[in-house]
C-alpha cells in the first residue's frame, strides 16, 4: 500500500511550485485543504488515466481538529470584515471536495472528526464506504491541521 | 499605470487571502475568474467589491459592472484610474 505523508511545518507554497504550479486555487485553499491537495498529488502523479473522470473511488478524509485553524483565522478576520473567501473553508469536508475537484471524482466523499487517531475505527469507515456497489477503492486521509504551521498529514489508497 | 497594477495585485493577494502567491503569479491580463487565469470565483467578486470601495471610494451598483471591471488586472486598474475618488 503507497502512503505519503507531509512532515509539520514544512514550507506547503514550496511544495506546491515543485510538484504542480498551474493550480492557482491552490493559493485560496486553507491549509487543511492544501495539505490534502499535496498529499493526493504526492500519491497519484503520473498515474494512468488520472484525470478521467470516476465515480468508483471515494475520498474519506480524518482528523481530531477538523477546520479548527481555519475558524480562528475567520474568527480574527470577522473583527474587520467577514472574509467570504475564508467562510468557504470553515468546514472540514471542504478538503474532500477539493481533492474531488481537482481529481474529477464522482463518487462517495466523507470527512470525520474522530476524538483521537485511530486505525481501527478508521478501517471498519473505510470498508462501510465499500459496501456500495460502486466503490472500488479510496483515498484515505489523516489530516489533523492544528494550526497553519503544526499538523499531522498522511494519506493512502485502499482498495475492495 | 504599472504602478497601480502592482499595488492591485497586492491587494487582491491580500483581500483574498492568496497565502504565498506574489504579484509575479498574476499575469496583468489573465482572466480573474474562470479555469485559464486567477481561479477566482463568485464568492470572490464580494471581496473586490469592497476592496475597490475601502481603497479608492468606488462603488460598483450592478453584478454586471463588476463583470466588466473585473475581467483582468490591467482592466481593473484602468477603471480604477478613471473613477477613483480616493
Amino acid at each position: 500500500m503507497k502512503a505519503v505523508s507531509i512532515p509539520s511545518g514544512t514550507n506547503l507554497t514550496a511544495l506546491y511550485r515543485e510538484l504542480v504550479g498551474d493550480y492557482p486555487k491552490f493559493f485560496k485553499m486553507d491549509t487543511l485543504s492544501k495539505l490534502g491537495f499535496l498529499l493526493t498529488e504526492m500519491l497519484l502523479q503520473g498515474t494512468e488515466g488520472r484525470f478521467t473522470p470516476r465515480e468508483d473511488r471515494a475520498v474519506l478524509v480524518f482528523s481530531r481538529n477538523g477546520s479548527l485553524a481555519n475558524d480562528i483565522n475567520y474568527a480574527k478576520r470577522m473583527e474587520d470584515f467577514p472574509s467570504p473567501a475564508l467562510f468557504v473553508y470553515t468546514l472540514p469536508n471542504i478538503v474532500a471536495g477539493e481533492i474531488s475537484i481537482r481529481n474529477k471524482y464522482e463518487g462517495e466523499t466523507s470527512a470525520y472528526v474522530l476524538e483521537n487517531y485511530d486505525r481501527q475505527l478508521i478501517e471498519s469507515i473505510v470498508r462501510e464506504a465499500f459496501q456500495d456497489r460502486i466503490t472500488r477503492d479510496a483515498i484515505v486521509a489523516w489530516i489533523d491541521c492544528r494550526s497553519d504551521s503544526e499538523w499531522t498529514a498522511q494519506a493512502w489508497i485502499e482498495t475492495k | 499605470m504599472e504602478n497601480l497594477i502592482n499595488e492591485l495585485k497586492l491587494k487582491i493577494i491580500d483581500a483574498l487571502n492568496l497565502d504565498g502567491m506574489t504579484p509575479e503569479d498574476i499575469d496583468n491580463n489573465a482572466p480573474l475568474f474562470g479555469d485559464e487565469g486567477l481561479g477566482l470565483d463568485s464568492i470572490d467578486v464580494l471581496e473586490l467589491i469592497v476592496l475597490l470601495e475601502r481603497n479608492y471610494g468606488i462603488r460598483l451598483d450592478s453584478p454586471s459592472k463588476g463583470k466588466e471591471v473585473f475581467q483582468s488586472v490591467a482592466v481593473m486598474a484602468k477603471y480604477v484610474a478613471e473613477n477613483r475618488t480616493k
